[in-house]
């Protein structure tokens, strides 16, 4: 999920840094209102919490084990602004301590985790809460939805601002969103599915630290419109990233026009093999959208399989346990 | 899994290393300016971008980071990398895309390496008061200087619960267990890290604490 160096260009990263700068000083202004000297050591320890918890791994059968990432939870623990910082913070201690992700992306990092998985994930999960009468269910319900729409909000985010850093008809970015798109909707189940676990164990042992008047969250409230405005550009950035592929065939004439000149000599290269899908009858004019998420998504389970297919060759346990069994 | 309690940048820089004595503002301006660098270099010259490489690595061995552990992290590190590189073109059915995915890669691994040698030159504590010093705000800064400090006590607390686990289930259980039982995990460490840090808070009152931070060097 963490963006490199190199992935966005110096406008990018300065305009997202710029709007996270702005998120995270909301935040500090918010919370002075409140009850401040308790937010230092509240803040610090669950994100000290949230990165710990990234270290256990949820195994999914390949190499690269699944893990949390923790925004909404944090929204949901400490509430929408405390929650940003808490993520603020584990995304800093990343990069300056185990130099895991850009340091000029940072601010698209602290967006994507941090304000759309906290005061987004906050947002939706209090207006999906109240359509449950149970509050527990609620709550989860509301983590499961949240995890979900936040991870494929945030990957849309980032196809945006892909798609801003390079000049239009560097190639063709309906595919690289279809990609991303189809990938992160599988992170975001494994995310859905890690939140939802850990939030029914808690409100199991301690209720009150997700659902009563004593937990964090209920301190630092967010107002109806801005919970609105929050959910409601976290499910737009959603309906945006499936609509995506459909749309721009209809309406990005110049992304076509480059595509005509720049790849025409490279369309019978040896690659071709994805390259004339649109050819199939099926797949033409109004379907080719459907045709390039259907590309992205053959192409992400194969890029899985060919992990899984790495993994069992490399993979030392799978030894020791085949030795164990005879 | 990366032995996180054990690794030496984790417990900050060796003493004797000769970057040790630079003052943090230049290592962080250092670092930035070959990230910079990185940047403004065209992606695909490919002399320019391993000469850059080569600079940085000589400057890890200069701090004398281990060489292995640089070696283990950058291959975790580029396993991530390439994956993504890959998916630009991979994404365009392999006809082109190329050149991002190699820009991508070459600013990835130099942005990585600069951000080893900073920590690896500057430890934690002085980075966090060059950052104040820099303008970041006091609160932002303690919850960081509060975070570091537990961060080490929480990673302790779960690799005594992790041993825990090994000793019920021997790593044998399947999937849907081992999910659930990861997630317990997590759920268990929340509940103890709240109540751990109602303790503290409680602490801190009892020694005057009032929400304003003060450091040694005011």
């Amino acid at each position: 999920m963490h963006v490199q160096d190199g992935f966005l260009s110096p406008e990018v990263c300065a305009a997202t840094g710029a709007i996270a700068a702005a998120a995270v000083g909301y935040s500090v202004y918010k919370l002075r209102d409140g009850v401040s000297d308790r937010v230092v050591p509240l803040t610090g320890m669950t994100a000290a919490m949230i990165f710990a918890g990234q270290m256990v791994n949820f195994p999914i059968g390949l190499p690269v084990s699944g893990h949390l990432i923790g925004g909404v939870l944090a929204g949901m623990i400490l509430g929408p602004w405390a929650g940003c910082l808490a993520v603020t913070m584990v995304l800093v201690v990343q990069r300056f301590l185990f130099s895991d992700g850009g340091l000029f992306t940072l601010g698209a990092n602290i967006l994507h985790m941090a304000v759309i998985g906290s005061i987004g994930g906050y947002a939706i999960v209090s207006i999906v809460r109240r359509f449950f009468k149970k509050p527990k269910v609620g709550a989860i319900v509301g983590s499961v939805v949240a995890s979900w729409l936040t991870v494929v909000a945030a990957s849309a985010l980032f196809c945006l601002e892909f798609r801003l850093s390079h000049p239009a008809g560097a190639f063709e970015f309906r595919n690289i969103f279809a990609l991303m798109v189809a990938i992160h909707s599988l992170i975001g189940v494994g995310e859905a599915l890690i939140t939802a676990a850990i939030v029914s164990f808690v409100l199991a042992q301690r209720p009150d630290l997700i659902l009563g008047q004593t937990s964090a969250s209920a301190d630092t409230a967010m107002a109806g419109v801005g919970r609105v405005t929050a959910a409601g550009i976290v499910v737009a950035l959603c309906i945006g990233a499936f609509l995506s592929p459909f749309k721009s065939t209809l309406d990005d004439g110049l992304e076509h026009v480059s595509e005509v000149q720049g790849f025409a000599e490279l369309r019978h290269s040896a690659w071709a093999f994805f390259a004339d899908y649109d050819k199939i009858p099926l797949f033409s004019g109004q379907w080719q959208g459907l045709s390039v998420s259907v590309a992205g998504v053959v192409g992400t389970l194969s890029v899985l399989l060919l992990a899984l297919a790495f993994g069992r060759a490399v993979s030392p346990r799978s030894k020791v346990a085949e030795a164990g069994r005879e | 899994m990366i032995p996180v309690v054990n690794d030496s940048l984790a417990r900050g820089p060796a003493a004797r290393s000769p970057g040790y004595r630079l003052s943090p503002t230049l290592a962080l301006g250092l670092s930035v300016a070959a990230i910079t660098l990185g940047m403004l270099l065209p992606p695909t010259h490919l002399p320019s971008h391993a000469a850059l490489v080569c600079v940085l690595l000589a400057a890890l061995s200069l701090a004398r980071v281990p060489f292995g552990m640089v070696a283990r992290r950058l291959a975790i590190f580029l396993g991530f990398a390439l994956l993504f590189a890959v998916s630009v073109p991979l994404s365009q059915g392999f006809r082109g895309g190329w050149e991002i995915a190699q820009g991508i890669l070459f600013r990835g691994v130099e942005s990585f390496l600069s951000g080893l040698w900073l920590v690896s030159v500057v430890p934690f504590d002085r980075l966090l008061a060059t950052l104040r010093r820099l303008g970041v705000p006091t609160i932002l800064v303690a919850i960081l200087a509060f975070m570091y400090r537990f961060l080490f006590v929480l990673w302790k607390e779960l690799d005594t619960m992790r041993a825990a686990r090994r000793a019920r289930t021997f790593d044998q259980a399947g999937l849907i267990f081992r999910w659930r039982n990861s997630a317990q995990m997590i759920g268990m460490l929340l509940i103890r890290s709240l109540g751990r840090s109602e303790r503290v808070y409680g602490a801190m009152c009892a020694r005057g604490w009032d929400g304003t931070v003060r450091t040694l060097d005011e």
